[in-house]
């Protein structure tokens, strides 16, 4: 009997989430950050404002631990620092702020001159590069935060993301027609790449040295040191954010037309795809340990994906071929926290799930 | 077009959401012990838990912390130490539930790889890896 894909909702948002992270593997497992653009509505407190929430999330169960709180404006960047100990979040409020991801407590303002659209730790996490509206590039010495960041300039329109790499001796940043490639050193351009569309959004492999660039409907892999194109693939429709598979196995792309896609990496091979969206995903993204792949959405969720259908990990039970198979026709396990209507929405959500290849997901 | 009759991989609950009446990062959460605390003037609102109790919860809080460790494991390179001052690596794969034994590949022994191998855990002196 073949196994449907089944979505996991994480609700909490109830504004579009455009920006979602990963931290590393942890002691505790590893953990998901996640950006909205607007009020949270579940601190009825706080109803009345229109404040983006990131919330942090168990990363293979989408359990919400906590939500950080101060931001007075939309929020539009938010990644986590290797161990999850620390967050940063970047918002609309022209600040970047960074929080101690274990109590929630906030660490740390740093004040912009625009709206703040990225942000990302170095592996050590003692620095961290935010970008934006300003379009300048700003590199934050974490030990001594009343210290002047340091600034490179050099993009014409606002920064949409920046990532260190190359072990942080090089940072990388796209603007809307641009990527280009910086030394951390000397803060002056390496290299740059020019699109004729709107680059929709960046990813950069450490292992590999590949960066994943969405721009149209095209999903292109470059190298993070030459930014020499290495191959690219075009999807059906226009893709807002795709991720690679640590393993490189795969890649997931979705964007306008609500749907996820999956795709072999090596043969470029459409090999899965999965409506469940009401709305354009903005974000997606593989989890470091390539079990699962969260998406973020315009229609106020996070879902989370499994990679290989059907196998037992995280709040997904496999079912073993022995049990009986008059028990198949629906989920057999009890279900203490859902109400009746969950299951329906659960279950009938994937009624129009679309397979493109057999029902024999590859490993 | 027909689509195969398929069913949805079942799920154990849904993924938890906010409480509704907080921020959060609950103070007994799961990562609290690992951080140092700063020392502070302690509320007792643990002074009526019995010690019981709270050895029970060390234990759990142990017990999860192996149980991560295995799961770090998986697919890393480990270095076991065997009775006899024998000492091998492989591939860790995984263990079964008792942790009586481990499932590793490219177990590499002083006569030779062996591609697949169980390890009987009551063999084992003691393992080391890098995460």
């Amino acid at each position: 009997m073949a196994m449907r894909q089944t979505p996991l909702t994480c609700s909490g948002h109830t504004r579009p989430v455009v920006d979602l992270a990963f931290s590393g593997i942890t002691p505790y497992g590893y953990f998901l950050i996640s950006a909205c653009k607007g009020a949270g509505q579940h601190l009825p407190a706080l109803s009345g404002q229109r404040y983006g929430k990131p919330m942090l999330r168990q990363g293979d169960t989408g359990d919400w631990i906590g939500t950080f709180l101060g931001h007075k404006g939309a929020v539009w960047g938010a990644t986590l620092n290797k161990d999850a100990s620390k967050a940063a979040t970047a918002a609309a409020d022209f600040t970047a702020k960074v929080w101690d991801a274990v109590s929630g407590d906030e660490l740390m303002t740093l004040a912009h001159k625009h709206i703040v659209k990225t942000v990302d730790f170095t592996q050590d996490s003692n620095y961290l590069l935010t970008g934006g509206q300003d379009k300048l590039l700003r590199i934050y010495d974490l030990n001594k935060p009343e210290a002047e960041p340091k600034e490179i300039s050099g993009h014409t329109s606002g920064i949409k993301k920046a990532l260190w790499c190359s072990e942080d001796k090089q940072i990388l940043s796209a603007d809307d027609k641009t990527v280009r490639l910086w030394d951390h050193a000397t803060m002056t351009e390496v290299k740059s790449l020019n699109f004729n569309m709107s680059v929709s959004s960046m990813e950069y492999i450490p292992e590999g040295e590949i960066l994943v660039i969405t721009y149209g409907r095209s999903i292109a892999f470059h190298s993070a040191v030459s930014l020499d194109p290495i191959k690219s693939f075009e999807a059906p429709a226009t893709i807002n954010s795709a991720s690679l598979h640590p393993e490189k196995e795969f890649l997931v792309a979705g964007g306008e037309d609500f749907k996820l896609y999956k795709y072999d990496y090596n043969s470029g091979e459409e090999l899965e795809s999965y409506k469940g969206h009401f709305g354009p995903i903005h974000c997606v993204r593989f989890s470091p340990d390539g079990e699962l792949y969260a998406s973020g959405s315009e229609d106020g969720t996070l879902r989370l994906w499994q990679t290989v259908v059907g196998k037992t990990y995280g709040l997904w039970k496999c079912v073993l071929p022995e049990e009986d198979s008059a028990e198949l026709a629906k989920p057999k396990l009890g279900f203490p926290e859902t109400t009746e209507e969950e299951l329906e929405e659960m279950t009938s959500e994937n009624s129009d799930c679309i397979y493109s290849s057999t029902p024999d997901v590859k490993a | 077009m027909q689509t195969p009759v398929t069913i949805p991989v079942p799920v154990l609950r849904l993924p938890r959401g906010p409480d509704g009446f907080s921020r959060g990062f609950a103070p007994d959460g799961r990562r609290a012990p690992l951080k140092p605390e700063v020392p502070q003037i302690q509320e007792c609102p643990i002074a009526q838990e019995s010690l019981e109790s709270q050895e029970q919860r060390a234990r759990a809080a142990l017990r999860e912390r192996y149980l991560r460790s295995l799961l770090a494991m998986v697919g890393r390179q480990v270095s076991f130490t065997l009775h006899e001052g024998v000492r091998v690596a492989a591939h860790f794969g995984a263990t079964d539930l008792d942790v009586a034994n481990f499932y590793v590949s490219q177990l590499q022994t002083p006569i030779g790889v062996q591609a697949e191998a169980l390890l009987r855990c009551s063999d084992i002196i003691s393992y080391t890896f890098k995460p």
